[in-house]
């Protein structure tokens, strides 16, 4: 009896949910409306979140409406692009390489929808990818590994290789060539971005080949890397490890001398305000030190150590690399 | 006439008890439930374009849940349909973007998907070998494989399937002739589906083949005394499932992505066991219940977009309506499966 009574409840909740469904289909309004797609968990405290981090910025920095969807896989993305683009959304925002194929299926029917992958390399009149310029900051990493190493030797640990990451050694090795002509910059890469011990094995190898500054491009991984140098300082050597993509100079405060980090969401803010005030083109946007998404971010706890006139002579670098004075070399991708 | 009525009240007790549950659960998460459900709706089947998402993401539930009910109804517990769909697509790619010209023609489809069908029929018969000829339970196989398979997807999209260029971990586009016809985004895929059904019900239900499979499924040792093989049939069994379900994964490829990634399609196979239970293991009941699971999934992605529902509530929603679809279903396969032999009709 009292699960007929439910189910009459419910049936009611049902049947008075459905006289709204004709209604309102073309909902002409002058908000400007945003939508992401994210390939997972927008609680995954990486990838996903910092994209949704950026939509929730977007949303209370230009007042837009935001709407979000987590798609499960590649053969969603494309009909979800068209509902956004059918609903009259003003920008919509793939978070990764893998919606490039999607939308440019779907951009040429939508012209008043802007769609924007999240890295990748395609582009029509209204589709475009972001792509960061992590490397203009791997490029001082070098420069200042360079400047200060006593061995003339440098490291780099990769995680799996790919063209991106490739990249971001490409510009580490010759911010390093640019300070000292002949320097050695060893590459290794894992396979995995997961692997805390391997990264740490990695690094204790090429310390013990003499490389005293090592970079990495394995996530959290690095913490690994940190581990290994940490121990080979507390030996009584000169080593230096250097963070990516994060902040993570306070991992491992003595001896993470400088971070190159990227700021995902003001990326999408960036974007978005483009997009907003028209200034949107149809080529790669790339956001790098002079938008203020790439930064390099020193120390404060052991810059103290550099010379001043390093310093400066990095500071000056780094001015010429934000007005597009200096143009960092980075893999073709 | 009393308990064929029964039989039908069952599944709309399940859907209203369901969206009973869900209201409580929204509530209790803080969203607004009619405003979610509304959207679950229409996103649903509430437009044309919503229509077509449905059938879009019903299409390789149905060919899944086909491959289940199929395996199942001859006593093979087959839980490797998601292994065997992307068996299914790793085949398709390799033949759409190794073998055949990039500029073909529209006949490009057929190969592409045989491809497919076979792909996914060879790892299912690979379980039913290890079943027949070593003993290894089809259960522990099937899923085991599962995993073989999405590795082996990985690793072909970054070693030898990987694109041209090598930029990032995805294949090379399919030749324009090797997409599916689509006729508004409805690919070829959903009709031949449908066509699937009709002929899987007709190979249960009306060939000597699929009363064999049958009477293994119901009685294997009797089956054995009246000279049948249930080894060589739960192979028969494996191999049929696989390759609907590799048909399915070459559907998802060749009409949807056009490509092969990492995660091209993950879940059908899985929710596939469930597809196939709610329509009680009988071929032409999977095309509704299909259509249902296909419906909420596109209705639940709908939830996410316009009633602004994170996807994690949106999925235990759909959780609670297929745990309780099922359960219920469940209640009456028992009796479902005493009728079926004897009459010979599902």
């Amino acid at each position: 009896m009292l699960v007929r009574a439910a189910l009459l409840v419910a049936l009611g909740c049902f049947v008075a949910a459905l006289p709204g469904c004709g209604g309102e289909t073309t909902q002409q309004t002058e908000t400007f409306r945003v939508a992401l797609l994210t390939p997972g968990s927008i609680s995954d405290g990486g990838w996903n979140q910092a994209a949704y981090d950026g939509l929730e910025r977007v949303e209370r920095e230009l007042g837009a409406r935001v709407s979000h969807v987590e798609t499960k896989s590649p053969a969603q993305f494309e009909e979800e692009f068209r509902s956004y683009a059918r609903d009259g959304f003003d920008l919509v925002f793939g978070h990764g390489f893998e919606y490039q194929e999607a939308a440019a299926r779907v951009a040429p029917s939508y012209p008043e929808t802007v769609f924007v992958t999240t890295s990748g390399n395609t582009v029509l009149p209204n589709l475009a990818p972001m792509v960061f310029e992590l490397e203009q900051a791997t490029y001082l990493c070098g420069w200042l590994a360079a400047k200060l190493s006593s061995s003339g030797r440098l490291g780099a640990i990769g995680g799996v290789d790919l063209p991106s990451i490739r990249s971001t050694f490409v510009a580490f090795r010759a911010g390093a060539e640019a300070a000292r002509p002949g320097v050695s910059v060893r590459e290794v890469f894992l396979g995995r971005f997961d692997d805390v011990p391997a990264a740490r094995e990695a690094a204790t190898a090429l310390l013990d080949e003499g490389a005293d500054f090592l970079i990495h491009q394995v996530n959290d991984a690095g913490r690994g890397v940190f581990q290994a140098v940490q121990e080979r300082a507390a030996k009584g050597s000169r080593v230096y490890a250097f963070g990516t993509n994060r902040n993570q100079n306070d991992m491992a405060p003595d001896v993470v001398l400088a971070s190159a980090v990227l700021d995902v969401p003001s990326a999408f803010v960036e974007v978005a305000r483009r997009v907003e005030s028209g200034s949107f083109r149809a080529e790669p946007i790339r956001l790098g030190m002079g938008e203020g998404i790439v930064s390099f971010v020193l120390n404060a706890g052991l810059s103290g150590g550099i010379e001043a006139p390093v310093l400066q002579e990095l500071a000056a670098l780094a001015a010429k690399i934000r007005s597009g004075e200096l143009q960092v070399p980075r893999g073709n991708f | 006439m009393k308990e064929r009525l029964r039989v039908l009240a069952s599944p709309i007790a399940a859907a209203l008890a369901s969206i009973g549950i869900a209201v409580g659960v929204l509530l209790a998460l803080g969203h607004a439930p009619l405003g979610a459900l509304e959207a679950l709706v229409r996103g649903a089947g509430g437009s044309p374009a919503a229509w077509t998402g449905t059938l879009q993401k019903s299409t390789p539930l149905l060919l899944t849940g086909l491959a289940v009910a199929l395996s199942f109804r001859c006593g093979v517990w087959n839980i490797g349909a998601e292994g065997q769909l992307y068996a299914g697509a790793l085949a398709a790619t390799f033949v759409a973007t190794r073998w055949l010209p990039a500029d073909g023609g529209a006949w490009l489809v057929a190969p592409v998907l045989v491809a497919g069908a076979l792909g996914g029929a060879g790892f299912g018969a690979l379980a039913g070998w290890l079943r027949a000829a070593r003993g290894v339970s089809e259960v522990i196989s099937t899923i085991l494989l599962n995993f073989v398979a999405i590795q082996l997807v990985a690793y072909a999209i970054q070693g030898p399937l990987q694109e041209a260029p090598r930029a990032y971990p995805q294949s090379d586009p399919l030749p324009h002739g090797a997409m599916l016809p689509a006729l508004d985004r409805l690919h070829l895929g959903v009709p031949l589906a449908l066509i699937a059904a009709l002929v899987v019900a007709f190979l249960i239900d009306r060939t000597a083949v699929g009363f064999r499979l049958r009477a293994v499924g119901h009685a294997p040792e009797a089956a054995r005394f009246a000279g049948l093989s249930p080894e060589r049939l739960g192979t028969l069994a494996l191999a049929l499932a696989g390759g609907l379900a590799g048909l399915a994964g070459a559907v998802e490829l060749a009409g949807m992505t056009g490509r092969l990634y990492e995660g091209l399609s993950p879940g059908p196979g899985y929710t596939a066991i469930a597809v196939a239970l709610l329509a009680r293991l009988a071929p032409l009941a999977v095309i509704p219940s299909a259509l249902f699971f296909g419906a909420l999934a596109n209705g639940a992605l709908a939830m996410q977009r316009e009633a602004a529902i994170p996807s994690v509530a949106t999925q235990v929603v759909q959780g609670i309506v297929i745990l309780l679809s099922v359960g219920f279903a469940l209640g009456r396969l028992s009796l479902a499966r005493e009728r079926v032999p004897s009459e010979g009709e599902a």
